[in-house]
This record gives structure tokens, C-alpha cells and sequence, in this order.
């Protein structure tokens, strides 16, 4: 369970804080839970994402995860928490150009059991041919599934996802909102996912404006 | 949960070319100091090992009562030896390894030198001499001549080397009738001995060898016992004054002579003392029928252990004694070595200590080069171990090259120093000894150590 008490991220200017959701406000997401952040531009969607992922400690009021303050995990913490429990698929992907496809998608720390194979996932979201190609000839789109796909692969009790679809058409954003669905549940994991505004086709439980 | 990645893969996507100017100059600098180090180990060790199967870190003294006063004050020759007690006790003395005593001849001797090689032809150097003996193991070597029998035509004669440079560069040139001899030349010289006041015994004599070691003239010891029960006067060591009327009546007289005189008119009321203590008197029959004084070497020579220890030097000042120390070899080849060993150590070690820094900078340069990549995968979970395992496989998988180079080369070079070694007579081991492999694995600990931290810190900062 997330729990946000009154959090404040530094660079967010005042006038952004009084209308969000999130920011300066009591807020449980709990665990399971699919959630859906949408917001324009500049918001502060990343920074939330991040913010959770331990990758800022910027940030006023208190972030709790199952209870414990998240601003006061030790490197050897974070290390074990985006290991195994929570994985977040970042708005610049952050691949590795110089592998292949596949090779992206193998080079993980721990794989996740639950998840289906490489494979099946590149059967399903069309990217079979293009295992076996170097990152970089890959267009952007095609690189966004890779990108879910790695992340899927990962354990994780809680999967945040940054503006995961922004380079999908409308069916290609269906079938991998279908594989993140069924690989969530199959995890009994939480979903945190940030929008520019669209709702992705998945059974959001709760939706926030930040 | 089950590893996904393969190390192939990791390693893969953190290659990138890195610094590989200065990886080159830290692999060479690596190369050649630790060459360096490795020999100057291991050639320290080897000229120990020479030093002590050869001749050891050892060093020869011979030792004397200090002879003081003018002549008319020694020609009582007051007693110079050493008596047993006292040779115990230098015997005790801390690094001193073996003392022998100096024999010396009793009896007149006359040498005649023939530079021209034949007795008759030419000019012949006349000198009176003595003769000196030592336990053969104390000779700096032990020529094959160096044996004497009563059956033997010649005396084997061991004279010092400065003895020939003296009549070379000293006799030779100021009297025409003397050549200039190699040492060929001058162990080929014919050599009569005339021993005996009126020289009525004459024996052929040889130099053998020219000793760099002992300061004086030496024959064998067999010799010279033979020749000292034969011909010398038994009591040569035994002098008195003789006290007539209560003065002194001339110079000292042995207990030979003064056995001579027993028949004289007014003998009872003589009266002798020894030498070393003119007030002691006694009737000259009573000491007649006493014991004759033991003959006892008036110069030792000891072997002791590197340099003289300090309750050494403190008996020698104590008791006035004069230590002689003769060509200290040994010392100053161990001090070459040793100079030798901490110059190449030294620019070894400081070779060493540039390479460990420009390998660790050229390190810290590849880590952040690689910073996006390094970041990327510490974000997808991976620990900074894992991380830090490749770039440190990397490092270890080219100083392992530029080690085994340098032992390699070490190796080379310790071969062709043996070679050129052989050809000095200095038999070295060609082998790299264990102890030089102990100190190259720490050496090489060390630097992986350093290195490894280095690593470990610049992967460190790259993600919170």
C-alpha cells in the first residue's frame, strides 16, 4: 500500500500544488489497485513516478510504502525494492541501443515466473520479427513494446508505467493493455500509469488528476 | 525468481571503447615496473644465495697485541701472544665464527729470489724473512700445490697480492737487474731458503699463490712444524733480563743461553725476571729448572659474521688490541647489491605507484564513459557488485596480461643475466623463486585492490 501524506515536490510552482489530486493531499492507493494519473505536460506525472522509485528525495511531506517512510531507505534498500518489487517503465524507455531486441529483453537482474515468455509477449503485441534486430533500427513504437516488454519481465509487486502508449496506435495500445492487465493480475500487483489525458482500454479502479 | 541476464549480454552493453591511450600507458608503465620489481627481488635474493654458498656474508680480521714504544723498549720483546684463555673468550664473542692461530717460524731465514727464473743467472733479491702459517680453511683459497711432505723438493710459498704489485710498480723500476713479473712469472721464480744463523740448511722454495686475504708470508703448516722441530731454537719465545750485581747485564737472554752459563763463576747469585715484568726477580737456577713458557700465536685471524659486533670492537678497545681488517669483499658486494637491489627496486616501485594511478584514473574515465549505461542498468535493479564485476573483469583481464608479461620478461632478463653470470664463474639459479612469487601475488593483490575500489566508488555515485 502507497500512502502519500501531504507531498510536495520542489520544482512544482505553487499554482500547481492547490488543484492536484496527489500534491499537498491526504492519499491511499492500495495494493492491487489499478491506478490512472493523467495530466497535462509539465505536471509532475514523471516526478511522481520517480519520486516512488527512489530516483528523487526532493520532495516535502511523507511518501510511506506498507507503512515506512520511503525517504529513509538505504541504497541496499532501493536496490532490493526496484529489483524485486517494483519495476517502472520510464518515458525515454532506457534501452540499450547497442543490443538486439531479445538481448534487451533478457538483460534483467531477476525474471519475473508469472510473466509469459519473450515470445509470446513479442507474438502478441507483433514484434516477433524484430527479435532479433539491433535496438537502434527500430522505430520508436516498436521500441515502446520492447520497453513493456522488459518491464513486464521483471517481478514486481507495483508497476509504474510513464506515458507507456504515447507512440502506439489505438490497436497495437489494446493488445498491450491487454498483456500489462493480465500479467498485473497474474503478479496480484498495483498499477500506477500517467497519461497526457487519454484513458488507456484497462480496469482502472481509480483515476487521478494531478 | 531465476537470473535472466547472461554475463555476455551484461558485459555487452557496457562496452565502450574507454581511454585507451592511457590504458596503454598504464599497461606499460605496469609492464616494466613490475619487471622491474620482480628482479630486483629476485636478484636480491640470488646474490644472497651466491654470497653465502660462495664465500658468505662473511669477513676476515686478524687481530694483535698493539706493539708500542721504540726498539730500545721492544727489543726486551715483551710477551705479544695470546693464551688460551684469551682466544676462549674472543672464540665467545658475539658473530665471531672460528679464530685460528698464526704459527710462526723460530729459527733465522734467508730468502734469495731469482727474478731470471734459474738460481745462478742474474741478479738475486736477498731478504731476510719469516715465515708464517694458518689452518688451511682460513685461506681465501687453497692451491693445488699448497702440500708439503718430508719427501718434498720445493716449499709451496703464499705470499700477499700487493707483495707483487709493490715489487712491480715499486723494486722492479728503480734497479735494472729486477723485471717486472706477471703472476706467472713470479710463481715460476726459483726461491732459496737458507735457514740457520750461518744458513747452513738450504731447501728450494716456489711462490704457489698470491693471497688477496692474509697479510703475511705463509707456508703450509706441515711445513713449518717440521721445520720448527728441526731447526728451531726451542726457547725463541723464552727471553729474560739478567739481573748480576742487582742491575740489569745487557740486552734479554733465552733460557738457552742462560742454561750456557750455569757453570759460570758467582751463577747462584743471578738473577733473572721476565720481561713483562722486570721487578720480579728470581734466582736464575730456580727458573732454570722451571717450566719453558708454551709457545702461543702472537696474531689470530677470526672469520666473523657480516661486520664486527659491538661487544667485539668493545674488547678490542678494552684490551689494545689491533684489529687488521683485510679486504672487506664481501661487504662491499652485499652494499652493491644492495644499492643495486633499491635502485631498480625504487624505480620499480615508483613505476609501479605511477601505474596503479593511471590505471585507476584510466578506470574511474571508463566507468564514466559507460555513466548512461552503468546508470541504466542499476535502475533496472541490478546491484552495484554486479555492475562493478565488469568493469573490474575487464581491468583484471588486462592486468593479468601485463603481469604474466612481466614475469615473463623478469624471467628473460634473469636468463640472460645468468648467462652473462657464467661467464664471471657466478653460477645463479635461473628460476624465479617462490618467495619472488609470493611478493609478486601481493604486489598484484594490492593493485587489484586499489583498483577494485576505485571502481566500486565511481559506480557507487551513479544512482541515489
Amino acid at each position: 500500500m502507497i500512502e502519500f501524506k501531504k507531498v510536495i515536490p520542489a520544482p512544482i510552482p505553487e499554482e500547481m500544488i492547490e488543484p492536484s489530486e496527489i500534491w499537498n493531499s491526504e492519499l491511499r492507493l492500495e495494493t492491487g489497485s489499478l491506478v490512472l494519473v493523467s495530466a497535462h505536460s509539465g505536471k509532475g506525472k514523471s516526478t511522481l513516478l520517480h519520486l516512488l522509485y527512489g530516483l528523487r528525495n526532493d520532495y516535502e511531506g511523507e511518501a510511506l510504502a506498507d507503512g515506512e517512510s520511503i525517504r529513509g531507505k538505504s541504497r541496499r534498500d532501493w536496490e532490493t525494492w526496484r529489483r524485486r518489487r517494483v519495476a517502472l517503465l520510464f518515458q525515454d524507455l532506457r534501452l540499450f541501443p547497442a543490443l538486439s531486441a531479445r538481448e534487451n529483453l533478457e538483460l534483467i537482474p531477476v525474471a519475473n515466473p508469472r510473466a509469459p515468455s519473450h515470445e509470446e509477449m513479442a507474438d502478441r503485441l507483433g514484434m516477433t520479427s524484430f527479435l532479433e534486430r539491433p535496438l537502434a533500427s527500430l522505430s520508436q513504437g516498436q521500441r515502446q513494446r520492447i520497453a513493456l516488454m522488459r518491464v513486464l519481465g521483471k517481478p514486481f509487486e507495483l508497476l509504474l508505467l510513464d506515458e507507456p502508449f504515447s507512440h502506439l496506435d489505438e490497436e497495437n495500445t489494446r493488445l498491450a493493455c491487454a498483456l500489462v492487465e493480465e500479467v498485473t493480475r497474474a503478479n496480484k500487483a498495483g498499477l500506477i500509469l500517467t497519461s497526457l489525458g487519454e484513458t488507456p482500454p484497462l480496469p482502472f479502479e481509480r483515476s487521478l488528476v494531478l | 525468481m531465476s537470473q535472466s541476464f547472461s554475463s555476455h549480454t551484461l558485459r555487452s552493453s557496457l562496452r565502450v571503447a574507454g581511454p585507451r591511450k592511457e590504458i596503454w600507458i598504464a599497461s606499460l608503465g605496469c609492464l616494466l615496473g613490475s619487471t622491474l620489481l620482480l628482479l630486483a627481488v629476485q636478484l636480491y635474493q640470488d646474490g644472497n644465495a651466491f654470497l653465502k654458498e660462495s664465500e658468505g656474508p662473511r669477513n676476515y680480521f686478524t687481530l694483535n697485541k698493539k706493539i708500542e714504544g721504540g726498539a730500545i723498549v721492544n727489543l726486551g720483546k715483551s710477551d705479544q701472544s695470546f693464551d688460551p684463555a684469551e682466544i676462549d673468550r674472543i672464540k665467545k664473542l658475539e658473530g665471531v665464527r672460528r679464530v685460528g692461530g698464526f704459527t710462526r717460524n723460530r729459527f733465522p731465514l734467508t730468502l734469495y729470489i731469482w727474478p731470471s727464473g734459474k738460481v745462478g743467472l742474474g741478479a738475486a733479491a736477498k731478504t731476510d724473512l719469516f715465515f708464517e702459517s694458518i689452518p688451511d680453511e682460513f685461506l681465501d683459497f687453497v692451491p693445488e700445490e699448497w702440500q708439503w711432505d718430508d719427501n718434498s723438493s720445493t716449499v709451496p710459498i703464499m705470499v700477499p697480492k700487493f707483495y707483487l704489485d709493490l715489487w712491480n710498480f715499486g723494486l722492479a723500476p728503480s734497479r735494472v737487474e729486477y723485471p717486472a713479473l706477471s703472476t706467472e712469472a713470479a710463481t715460476g721464480m726459483p726461491i732459496e731458503l737458507y735457514i740457520g744463523k750461518t744458513g747452513e740448511v738450504r731447501l728450494m722454495g716456489r711462490f704457489v699463490a698470491f693471497s688477496k686475504r692474509i697479510n703475511s708470508v705463509l707456508v703450509p703448516e706441515s711445513f713449518l712444524k717440521s721445520a720448527n722441530e728441526k731447526y728451531g731454537q726451542a726457547d725463541a719465545n723464552d727471553f729474560f733480563f739478567l739481573w748480576k750485581n742487582g742491575a740489569i747485564e745487557g740486552p734479554p737472554i733465552s733460557r738457552s743461553s742462560l742454561a750456557s752459563m750455569e757453570g759460570e763463576e758467582g751463577f747462584d747469585d743471578w738473577e733473572v725476571s721476565p720481561l713483562e715484568n722486570p721487578a720480579e726477580r728470581a734466582p736464575a737456577s730456580e727458573t732454570l729448572q722451571g717450566e719453558a713458557k708454551p709457545e702461543e700465536p702472537s696474531r689470530i685471524i677470526l672469520e666473523v659474521a657480516d661486520n664486527p659486533s659491538d661487544s667485539f670492537l668493545a674488547l678490542v678497545r678494552e684490551r689494545g688490541y689491533e684489529i687488521n681488517r683485510e679486504f672487506p669483499e664481501q661487504d662491499l658486494i652485499k652494499k652493491a647489491m644492495l644499492a643495486l637491489f633499491l635502485g631498480i627496486g625504487g624505480i620499480g616501485a615508483l613505476l609501479s605507484l605511477l601505474s596503479i594511478a593511471t590505471f585507476a584514473t584510466s578506470f574511474r574515465l571508463v566507468v564514466t564513459q559507460a555513466s548512461e549505461q552503468t546508470g541504466n542498468l542499476l535502475l533496472l535493479g541490478f546491484s552495484r557488485e554486479e555492475v562493478g564485476q565488469v568493469f573490474l573483469t575487464r581491468f583484471l583481464r588486462l592486468f593479468l596480461w601485463v603481469l604474466g608479461g612481466a614475469i615473463l620478461a623478469g624471467y628473460a632478463c634473469k636468463w640472460i643475466l645468468v648467462e652473462q653470470a657464467l661467464r664471471f664463474g657466478v653460477d645463479l639459479n635461473p628460476g624465479v623463486s617462490l618467495a619472488t612469487l609470493t611478493f609478486v601475488s601481493a604486489y598484484a593483490l594490492l593493485f587489484l585492490f586499489v583498483n577494485k575500489r576505485v571502481i566500486k566508488n565511481s559506480v557507487e555515485d551513479l544512482v541515489p
